[in-house]
């Protein structure tokens, strides 16, 4: 496990503060980071019920529980990474780098990194219906960055794909992925891919917002 | 092979940047894993309407009208109408867990059916698209019909004991 530091955005001061990136989680890592965000989920998903909000209008992963998916994550052949600050999981990422390839026209075929996994801790979640703001900012990109990053190292150019949750769909096209479609084998969630240029764009001014 | 080093550290207005656009959009998630371990819910699309008309069947094999059954359910009777025709208006939570009770069936399950809560119960699903395959709106009920909604109705009633 190697670990770099990095920087996230306090909310509160919005001051930056210092963070460590680590590279080389396990799957089954998720294990442990999922003993602290579960109760969070729990207690954010009693308060929606609460109030009655409607699926649609609840953070997309707050039914999630890795715990229950230990077997599985064992199996898994992924490489996590995870942002951790002041002594806490703020973010974590799996991607994969085989057997995952180009479907765009430019580069068709050709390999690419493939993020399986990206969330932030649920104190990070905006969730405007409780008037709950992020602890921390920029947790997302500053993963989403490392994906890219990861892609440079496999020799890859910075080519990633995804597929992003309706509700984070918005982040990934205005980070200036490109769109692909629906993906009827994902229950259409939407896939978006990185090319060599895009993400080049993406590492120096942050794409095309 | 070496990333080029110069981009390995965002400058701060790159992170500043993001982060804004982070915070507009208000999630980050990927879900390719999730999906692929089942933790993704059923797409509400997939799911046939069939709340109105369990609702409406339910009332008229009780022999009661809509306003009556609003009435007794204590609910309001433009949303029970409207709950009746389907539409894309997501009910009330309370609503449906009053209609629950004076129909005598399982509120979780029919918070399910009405897309309230997550859908997790496969057997319901099946219940449901049989039941919208073998029944037709608004139309009076048939022998057969009648044996649909029945049917139907054992699945909602199932171990409600468990909501």
């Amino acid at each position: 496990m190697s670990e770099r530091r990095v920087e996230l955005i306090r909310r509160e001061d919005n001051a930056f503060v210092e963070a460590t990136m680590l590279d080389g989680l396990a799957p089954e890592d998720l294990l442990l980071i999922e003993r602290v965000w579960g109760p969070q989920r729990l207690r954010l998903l009693e308060k929606l019920l609460r109030r009655g909000v409607p699926r649609k209008e609840r953070p997309e992963s707050l039914h999630w529980d890795w715990g229950l998916k230990s077997g599985e994550l064992r199996l898994l052949e992924a490489k996590g990474f995870g942002v951790i600050c002041q002594d806490e999981w703020q973010g974590a990422m799996l991607v994969r780098t085989a057997s995952h390839f180009t479907q765009l026209e430019e580069d068709k075929g050709k390999p690419l990194v493939y993020g399986d996994y990206i969330e932030a801790a649920p104190w990070n979640w905006r969730v405007k219906v409780l008037g709950q703001e992020s602890r921390f900012m920029g947790v997302g990109s500053i993963l989403f960055r490392e994906a890219v990053l990861e892609s440079i190292r496999e020799g890859f150019h910075g080519r990633l794909g995804l597929h992003a949750l309706p509700q984070a769909e918005s982040f990934y096209e205005t980070a200036g992925m490109t769109r692909i479609g629906q993906d009827p084998d994902k229950q259409d969630l939407v896939y978006f891919e990185f090319t060599r240029e895009q993400a080049q764009r993406f590492l120096g001014d942050g794409g095309a917002v | 092979m070496k990333t080029n080093g110069q981009h390995d550290e965002p400058s701060r207005k790159w992170l500043r940047k993001m982060a804004e656009l982070e915070d507009r959009s208000g999630s980050v998630l990927v879900g390719g894993l999730a999906q692929d371990l089942g933790m993704l819910p059923g797409r509400a699309a997939d799911r046939p309407r069939v709340l109105g008309r369990f609702v409406e069947f339910a009332r008229r094999t009780r022999g009661l009208s809509v306003e009556r059954l609003a009435e007794e359910a204590e609910v309001d009777l433009a949303e029970l109408v409207a709950i009746e025709r389907d539409s894309e208006r997501q009910p009330d939570p309370r609503t449906i867990y009053q209609l629950a009770i004076v129909l005598r069936v399982s509120s979780g399950k029919l918070l399910e059916l009405s897309g309230l809560a997550e859908p997790r119960d496969q057997e319901l699903d099946e219940a449901a698209l049989r039941f919208a395959a073998r029944s037709e709106p608004s139309a009076k009920l048939s022998s057969a019909e009648q044996n649909a909604f029945e049917e139907f109705v054992k699945v909602l009633v199932e171990s409600s004991d468990e909501d």
